[in-house]
């Protein structure tokens, strides 16, 4: 028993790592279709801040998190207003916003994974932090991981609380099935539209923030992790927030379960056997309506 | 027709004098492309490029590098190859082929140098690679490439003798899905069985692992003697973390590529302690190591990695006194360093068929913030401490 529990945990820990990898990108591709290749970069720049914080000013990487998240998010307007306005302006469907925004944010990728090599180098680094191992159930896993997963599920039910309660929820919605009705009905999509995409930049600085905390950072290394977020959320069906936890978790529990039984070199392959036996199943994703 | 002959000749003539003139003082031009960014360029940049720029300083700072006697200026031609094979290719195809460059200096890795072996053969340019290992790179027989690591069976090798030296009688292995990895494990199987070490699992993973726990807990149930992990960075700092996590603390916990990296324990502090890899040296080996260390901290701020920084200044050191006795034509120099013997930080180096058959196998072991070296005793810093402390 004790072993079906760690193994159980150990995916649900991994998996919630997926998840929160993938909830920025949700909001920003899942809701608004804005395909932002460079999600990885901008965790990376939530990783590198963090870590930049805690080694050169000594400050404790929780306390940090709402800095990397104000940062991000401006930065997120920022972007925005300089890239994506003209695109989600002037494009006549979803799709064409897709097809641009994919393409602008692979020149934000390179310009933001070239501005950490000059102010940071290339180096790999990293720093310890909560890595105690905590004991829960005979099962012991490092504070660091549980934080993520704490975060990962925290994180997800808000948006989702956020997405189906509130007027605002309501309205992103809204924006999403129709920018145009939107706009008919009172929404003012031109702050909305920003907002949203800041808080995805958020969400992902944050991500960055935590992952920094458990892994080594390198400016290299976001590429794998869009990969990831890009499978998770569809996997768990665009712009659901359920569906982005529960995509993440599913994939963390295969790859426990999958490498104990099997192989750890096959790991690839069930991700992508899961991924592949879903979609067959449900094209839109677990999630989708 | 006879006017455009003269013609000609006379502008073969200036051109042949405008290429002889400024050879006599012209700095000497050496060329390299190597990853300043992507996923090679953390390894790149603590292992190899900051040598090339120490030395290149160094040498300009003695008044140039001696080439049979008369010192020149060195210049750097250096580029970014992006971690990208492609680039990398391209650029030493144009260094060599166009620019002709006098001297290049190799790439980052098994995998780069690997594929630039034939464009270095083509053009004759001899190279010495500080970080590319594998008898598959040997068994190209390349006369113009010299490999400075020790292969995986001298690597595999000390670690067995150091293993069975301490009474260890079973061993776990996990090996990366790498070339880098099969070989190594391949080597470390002949090893562990020629010293009579018994492996009770072996697993392999895939590069760019998130999460090792469901294999180590495996491992932990099975309780051998030794852990042996022929990882790469990212994994060989998951492992170090996750059997902390899961207190799996056997006798010998050695992981492979990366435990010689500073940033090793610097990210994962005291947890290091008593964790062995691959290593060869450190700032108390010899004085020309401490030398080299202190001048590398001074330059860039940060320290050099534990195994082949040494490797990679050693090839310099090679390059230089091997153009101080036959100049500049590549062949005679290739001829040079295949024949002859040479003082380096790493001791004296010989080469046969490409291969460094001096510098022995090395065990390293994390000890109180030094990454010393255990086996061979000739070149051990400190006793190796096993059983390995309990995870800090």
């Amino acid at each position: 028993m004790g072993f079906w529990l760690d193994l159980t945990a150990s995916g649900l820990i991994t998996g919630g790592i997926y998840a929160v990898v993938a909830v920025g990108l949700n909001l920003q591709y899942g809701l608004m279709r804005i395909m932002n290749i460079a999600h990885g970069e901008f965790l990376m720049v939530g990783a590198y801040l963090t870590w930049w914080a805690h080694t050169a000013l000594g400050v404790n990487p929780l306390a940090f998190l709402p800095v990397v998240m104000v940062v991000l998010f401006l930065a997120g307007l920022l972007v925005y207003r300089v890239c994506f306005l003209r695109i989600a302006r002037g494009a006549p469907s979803v799709e064409v916003i897709e097809a641009r925004s994919l393409l602008v944010s692979f020149g934000l990728m390179y310009l933001v994974q070239n501005a950490v090599y000059l102010a940071w180098g290339a180096d790999l680094r990293g720093y310890s932090f909560l890595t105690e191992p905590v004991e829960i159930a005979e099962a012991r896993f490092t504070a660091n991981r549980l934080v993520v997963f704490a975060f990962a599920l925290a994180a997800s039910l808000a948006l989702l609380a956020v997405l189906r309660f509130t007027l605002i929820g309501k309205a992103v919605r809204a924006m999403m099935q129709s920018p145009v009705g939107a706009q008919l009905v009172g929404i003012n999509t031109a702050t909305l539209h920003p907002v949203v995409f800041g808080a995805g930049l958020a969400l992902a600085g944050v991500a960055g923030a935590l992952l920094s905390m458990v892994y080594e950072i390198s400016p290299s290394m976001g590429e794998p992790y869009t990969v990831t977020a890009l499978i998770v959320i569809t996997l768990g069906g665009l712009g659901s927030a359920a569906g982005c936890l529960a995509g993440g978790l599913l994939l963390g529990l295969v790859e426990a379960f999958g490498m104990h039984f099997t192989n750890p070199s096959l790991k690839m392959l069930l991700s992508y056997g899961v991924f592949i036996a879903v979609l067959l199943a449900r094209p839109k994703g677990l999630f989708s309506k | 027709m006879r006017f455009t002959l003269g013609m000609r000749n006379l502008a073969l003539a200036s051109l042949v004098i405008v290429a002889a003139l400024p050879a006599f003082a012209q700095d000497v031009k050496i060329g390299y492309a190597i990853a300043r960014t992507g996923p090679w360029a953390p390894g790149a940049q603590v292992t190899q490029e900051p040598n090339y720029i120490l030395w290149a300083e160094q040498v300009n700072a003695a008044g140039g590098l001696s080439v049979k006697g008369v010192k020149r200026k060195i210049e750097l031609v250096a580029y970014d190859d992006r971690s990208e094979m492609e680039t990398m290719l391209r650029t030493y195809e144009k260094l060599m082929g166009t620019d002709k460059v006098d001297l290049v200096l190799p790439p980052w890795g098994t995998g780069a140098n690997f594929a630039v072996m034939p464009l270095l053969q083509k053009y004759g340019y001899p190279v010495l690679a500080p970080t590319a290992t594998g008898r598959k790179l040997l068994e190209m027989k390349n006369p113009y490439f010299f490999a400075m690591l020790q292969q995986p069976d001298l690597m595999m090798g000390a670690l067995a003798e150091l293993l069975v030296s301490r009474g260890v009688k079973t061993a776990a292995v996990i090996y990366v899905d790498e070339l880098f990895g099969l070989e190594n494990v391949g080597a470390l199987e002949a090893a562990l069985k020629a010293k009579n070490i018994r492996i009770v699992e072996k697993k392999s993973y895939p590069l760019g692992v998130k999460d090792l726990s469901p294999v180590l807990k495996d491992i932990k149930a099975k309780n051998p003697d030794a852990f042996i992990g022929i990882t790469y960075p990212p994994d060989t700092f998951l492992v170090t973390g996750q059997a902390k996590e899961i207190a799996f603390n056997p006798k010998v916990f050695y992981a492979a590529v990366g435990t010689a990296f500073p940033v090793y324990q610097q990210k994962m502090g005291a947890t290091v302690e008593g964790v062995m890899g691959l290593g060869t040296w450190n700032p108390k080996s010899n004085p020309g190591t401490k030398a080299y260390f202190d001048a590398h901290v001074a330059k860039f701020k940060k320290e050099p990695d534990r195994w082949a920084s040494a490797h990679g200044w050693a090839g310099l050191q090679i390059l230089q006194q091997a153009v101080e006795k036959v100049g500049l034509d590549r062949k005679a120099l290739r001829d040079a360093i295949a024949n002859g013997e040479f003082d380096t930080i790493i001791g004296k180096i010989r080469f046969k068929d490409g291969e460094n058959v001096s510098t022995p196998g090395i065990v390293s072991q994390w000890q109180k913030g030094e990454f010393e070296v255990v086996w061979p005793k000739a070149r051990a810093t400190a006793q190796a401490i096993v059983p390995k402390p309990a995870w800090k």
